[in-house]
């Protein structure tokens, strides 16, 4: 018996617990998005906003799973999934569906899955295991050759997502491994190594990229000189946000967005729909939506109470800080155009689960902090 | 600052502060960054690009796609497209000018008072970003109105010439109702178009206002097939919709092409089919023929018929008015949606029911004096001094009704029903083109519950020989004497296959039987009997149509429209609606038959004068174009133009050099015969 009102009595601690402020941005990021998504796909003729909306409330549901459970229970199964993903990824490769010349989707039924997205939720996870096993044991930081391990737990599923092709994916894959490594103990020397490695990679990585990928990276360095051709995203994509001025042109009523002068414009360009619309008080609505977001995450991280826990939050918000930022960068010409998606603004069913799955584990990790 | 924990942790939280320190340090950078960025676009730089916005119009213009083909059999073109341009406005281009630039198009080209209207209201209803979506003013406008409008296209900003395939119906009237027609999509039914659309799974963008979609016939049966797939292409305006120099869109943005439509494949062979059509001299009628073989249709003339290609344009409310007000009723698909009395034809399914239920035995005969008599009611022959003793043989060759009356007067109306509705009668023969009509088998309960005073034993008499009120299609007909041919109801099909435009095959339609005759051999061998007579004795009603080298089996039959008075009229003495139908069934050879064609001449008196020479020089065609057919394929096609060996001098009339190559054919069957 005493187990039992124990049992509720920590239930009750932990709902007291919940970080309500983080599903407040959660939902006003979600409600901004499904009625954003409704606005830009009134040309595309399908009303792909029910669709997310669907998604959204999956996500929700299964958020809401990942935190009944410890995330400590997550430790062994984080590998599990790991080589699950992994085994989907070479599947993708070997008979994905091609969309745009891309190998992305395989078909489950009628969805299409896209692997990818699970990966960052896979590397996050499995990082996060391997650093509480390891930072318990080591004693002193790690040196070049601690960091083998987690190199290739991150570099392994990049490795697959770029041949799809998927840049912009592998990217964020990376930009969250090389974040979570950085929160792991590591000498300065090394890291000063590490940087010099990364800067002599990219000069060796440069002429194997696509040639559109190679177009992308000048026309970014030089953004007039071919205005027409592969700086063509960028720049209609900064006249989409700059137009839009400081009230912007209100809710269906951008012209760039509905004369469709941007492609993709309901997944990795919804920003300029928003921004186009909105203006910038809009914008400024959304940002501090995202950093109300972000700043909580790291706050969550920060609070954990044990490694895994603290590494899983890491990840997470390494997740959305960087997808949010290479996105919104992108849109406005401050960084080069790569396919990555705006969290719970950009359409797509597996991007909305991946990012859902990570606040997941956000919240359990928030939601476990004081509990032993 | 919130971000960092302001409850005291162990020793692991102390481990992680630091670096979170950092963290927050670099968050708050980027958001800022982001910002300042944001800041600058869209406030310092929003008059200049909000600029650009407004002089860089994407205008997306549509690559229509053309509608697939309709072959016939040997993949001869019935139906395809030819280019067309018609004239649009955009709304927001023309901004306050609008009303002025239509009333600079009517008089350029020359638009009828409803298109005016149409455009205005169009003009009117356009809101906001709907402004940006041009509208159809003139379809398929003439070369001399394009020149015109060429020369003009300064002083009118919004105005566009669309390249738009047309349908184009090369042999008009012919075949009209199976193909049907297509036109424009109304406001009211997009909606709905597109709902349907986006359950089907098809590649097909949605329905846009002044699309064309099939109305009836072929055209809208298989719309989801034939429709193509629409193209993009994507240039750059000025405010005033004008194409700027220059390039401005990114190639792979610029142009999509379209994907035609799929071609339909039909089993029609259009040399029988125009044929027929010139041989068949009817007002109204119908022709068909079927392979005996398949249940495919050969040939399918159904008159009178509006033109497709005037009812696939903006066709005017007078022409319309017109073809609706037609006694003769064109719109109306004749060989499935219309019914008629079978008149002498329907003696076969009574000598069936007879043989069958055991009234009458192969060998009965009944003396014919040239009426019957019930009652005191009397009932004709149509000999008025009477057949003699006849028998099955001669009494359906000669057509003489007494031998049935008596028949029916035995058995009632339940009975023959019920082997009309064996035969496939009063149900629809599932010729899926078109909404068909079930015709009438009448049993004593649709008398019971339709006529005043119910079921009388006369009715019986009445059905037995095709009159009264039994009625029949012209395709249900053919699906009987098809049946009394090969023993097999067909479901009759007239497309074959559904190819891409490359020719490859998508979908294959294969032979489908509804059924099968179950008869005692000797009833079906009595009937046939019958048949053959009716065409090959000297007493047949179709003797004088024999063919010297092929055997074929028919029945004549005179459907009366209206009760036969004291005297008998000729047909040119009876006005025209009240003139007797007259039909035509046969198939042929009779030993192994491979065509079965059915003809209705309405309102043209009697059977073998009117409706059996065109289903005679049909059967004659089939086999003299099959003949021709195979000697092509077996010769190498190099030496194609060389004559065949038999041929004797290069033909000088048509007749003279299609007789011996069906002579060659006919005797080879004779002699398996016997």
């Amino acid at each position: 018996m005493a187990d039992v009102s124990l049992t509720a009595a920590t239930e009750r601690r932990r709902l007291d617990l919940f970080p309500w402020h983080v599903a407040v941005a959660v939902v006003l990021i979600c409600l901004l998005g499904v009625w954003n998504l409704a606005s830009a796909s009134r040309s595309a003729h399908s009303p792909v906003w029910m669709a997310q909306a669907w998604f959204m409330a999956a996500g929700a549901v299964l958020a809401l799973l990942v935190t009944l459970f410890d995330h400590r229970n997550y430790q062994r199964l984080a590998w599990v999934f790991y080589a699950l993903v992994l085994l989907l990824l070479v599947l993708v490769l070997v008979k994905g569906r091609v969309v745009m010349g891309a190998r992305r989707w395989i078909g489950v039924g009628s969805l299409n899955l896209q692997p990818s997205e699970l990966a960052k939720i896979a590397v996050i996870m499995a990082l996060a295991s391997w650093f509480n096993f390891d930072e318990e044991r080591r004693k002193t930081p790690r040196g070049l050759m601690g960091m083998v391990i987690p190199l290739g737990i991150t570099f392994l599923p990049a490795a697959l997502i770029l041949r799809q092709p998927d840049l912009g994916t592998a990217l964020v894959v990376v930009a969250i491994g090389g974040t979570m490594l950085l929160f792991s103990r590591i000498r300065w020397r090394t890291l000063g190594l590490i940087a010099a490695f990364a800067a002599a990679g990219a000069m060796f990585a440069y002429p194997h990229l696509k040639p559109y990928q190679k177009k992308r990276v000048e026309s970014f360095l030089d953004p007039e000189g071919d205005a027409l051709g592969a700086g063509y995203h960028a720049m209609q994509s900064k006249i989409a946000v700059g137009s839009g001025q400081g009230l912007g042109k209100g809710w269906g009523q951008g012209t760039q967005t509905m004369l469709s002068f941007l492609p993709e414009q309901h997944t990795d360009f919804i920003f300029s729909v928003w921004a186009e619309e909105h203006g910038f008080v809009g914008s400024l609505l959304l940002l501090a939506l995202y950093f109300w977001l972000v700043a909580a995450a790291v706050d969550i991280a920060g609070n954990a109470r044990d490694r895994f826990g603290h590494f899983l939050a890491v990840g997470v918000t390494a997740l959305l800080f960087w997808q949010m930022t290479i996105n919104i960068g992108m849109v406005t010409g401050v960084l080069p155009v790569v396919g990555v998606t705006l969290p719970l603004m950009s359409y797509g069913g597996s991007s909305v689960i991946s990012v859902f799955l990570g606040l997941g584990l956000l919240l359990n990790v928030a939601m476990r902090r004081f509990v032993n | 600052m919130s971000i960092l924990p302001t409850t005291t942790g162990g020793a692991v939280q102390r481990e992680f502060r630091p670096r979170l320190a950092w963290a927050t340090i670099v968050v708050v950078a980027v958001f800022l960054t982001l910002l300042a960025r944001l800041f600058q676009l869209q406030i310092i730089r929003g008059d200049e690009l909000k600029g650009k916005a407004d002089e860089n119009y994407v205008k997306e213009l549509r690559v229509p796609a053309d509608r697939g083909q309709i072959l016939d059999r040997n993949h001869q073109v019935l139906v395809d497209s030819r280019p067309s341009f018609n004239v649009t406005l955009t709304p927001f281009y023309c901004g306050k000018q609008c009303g002025e630039i239509v009333a600079r198009l009517a008089s350029l080209l020359s638009l009828a008072p409803e298109e005016v209207e149409r455009a205005t209201s169009q003009l009117t209803g356009a809101r906001k970003l709907e402004r940006f979506r041009p509208f159809t003013v003139k379809v398929d406008v003439k070369r001399e109105e394009l020149d015109v409008l060429e020369a003009n296209a300064m002083d009118l900003p919004g105005v566009d010439v669309q390249p738009m395939p047309h349908r184009s119906y090369r042999y008009g009237a012919m075949g009209g109702h199976l193909i049907g027609y297509t036109n424009e999509v109304g406001p009211d039914e997009l909606r709905r178009l597109n709902d349907e659309l986006a359950h089907g799974g098809r590649p097909q963008g949605p329905y846009l206002l002044g699309d064309y979609t099939g109305r009836s016939g072929l055209e809208k049966r298989f719309e989801r097939e034939l429709r193509g797939v629409d193209g993009k292409r994507r240039i750059a305006v000025d405010a005033k919709g004008r194409e700027k120099e220059g390039e401005f869109i990114a190639d792979e943005n610029r142009f999509v092409p379209a994907r035609p439509g799929r071609n339909l494949v039909l089993s029609l062979d259009w040399r029988l089919q125009t044929l027929a059509e010139k041989s068949f001299p009817a007002v109204a009628g119908v022709v068909l023929a079927m392979d005996a073989k398949t249940g495919f249709l050969l040939a399918l003339v159904d008159r009178p018929a509006p033109d497709p290609n005037k009812m696939s344009g903006r066709i005017s409310a007078a022409e319309l008015a017109k073809i609706h007000d037609d006694p003769l009723q064109p719109e109306l698909f004749r060989a499935i949606q219309q019914h008629y009395h079978p008149g002498s034809t329907f003696k076969a399914v009574t000598s069936i029911a007879a043989l069958e239920e055991g009234f009458y035995r192969p060998d009965t005969v009944v003396n014919c004096p040239g009426h019957f008599n019930m009652g005191s009611a009397r009932w004709r022959c149509d000999k008025e001094a009477g057949h003699g003793a006849v028998d099955f043989t001669h009494a359906l060759g000669a057509s003489c009704d007494v031998f049935y009356y008596q028949a029916g007067a035995q058995m009632g109306a339940d009975l023959i029903a019920k082997w009309g509705r064996k035969l496939g009668l009063g149900a629809p023969t599932g010729f899926d083109v078109g909404g068909e009509v079930p015709g009438v088998i009448p049993d004593v309960a649709w008398h019971d519950a339709r006529i005043p005073g119910g079921y009388q034993k006369g009715m019986a008499v009445n059905l037995a020989i095709g009159q009264g009120d039994v009625n029949v299609t012209p395709m249900q007909q053919l699906v009987l004497y098809g049946a009394l041919a090969t023993g097999i109801i067909w479901k009759p099909q007239v497309v074959r296959r559904v190819e891409d435009v490359d020719g490859k095959v998508l979908q294959e339609f294969a032979p489908q039987e509804r059924g099968r005759l179950d008869l005692k051999p000797s009833t079906r061998e009595t009937v046939l009997k019958g048949l053959l007579a009716a065409v090959n004795q000297p007493y047949g009603t179709a003797y004088y149509l024999r063919l010297p080298d092929l055997q074929m089996a028919g029945k004549t039959g005179t459907a009366q429209v209206v009760k036969m008075g004291a005297r008998r009229l000729r047909a040119d003495q009876v006005a025209y609606f009240e003139r007797d139908h007259a039909w035509f069934a046969v198939f042929a050879p009779a030993e192994d038959p491979q065509i079965v064609v059915v003809v209705l001449n309405e309102h043209s008196g009697f059977g073998s004068t009117n409706a059996a020479p065109t289903a005679v020089e049909l059967v004659k065609a089939y086999f003299r174009l099959k003949a021709k057919d195979e000697a092509e394929r077996a010769a190498p096609a190099g030496e194609a133009p060389v004559a065949p060996p038999r041929a004797s001098p290069p033909p000088a009339t048509p007749g003279r050099g299609e007789r011996p190559r069906l002579g060659a054919l006919a005797p080879r069957r004779v002699e398996d015969r016997g």
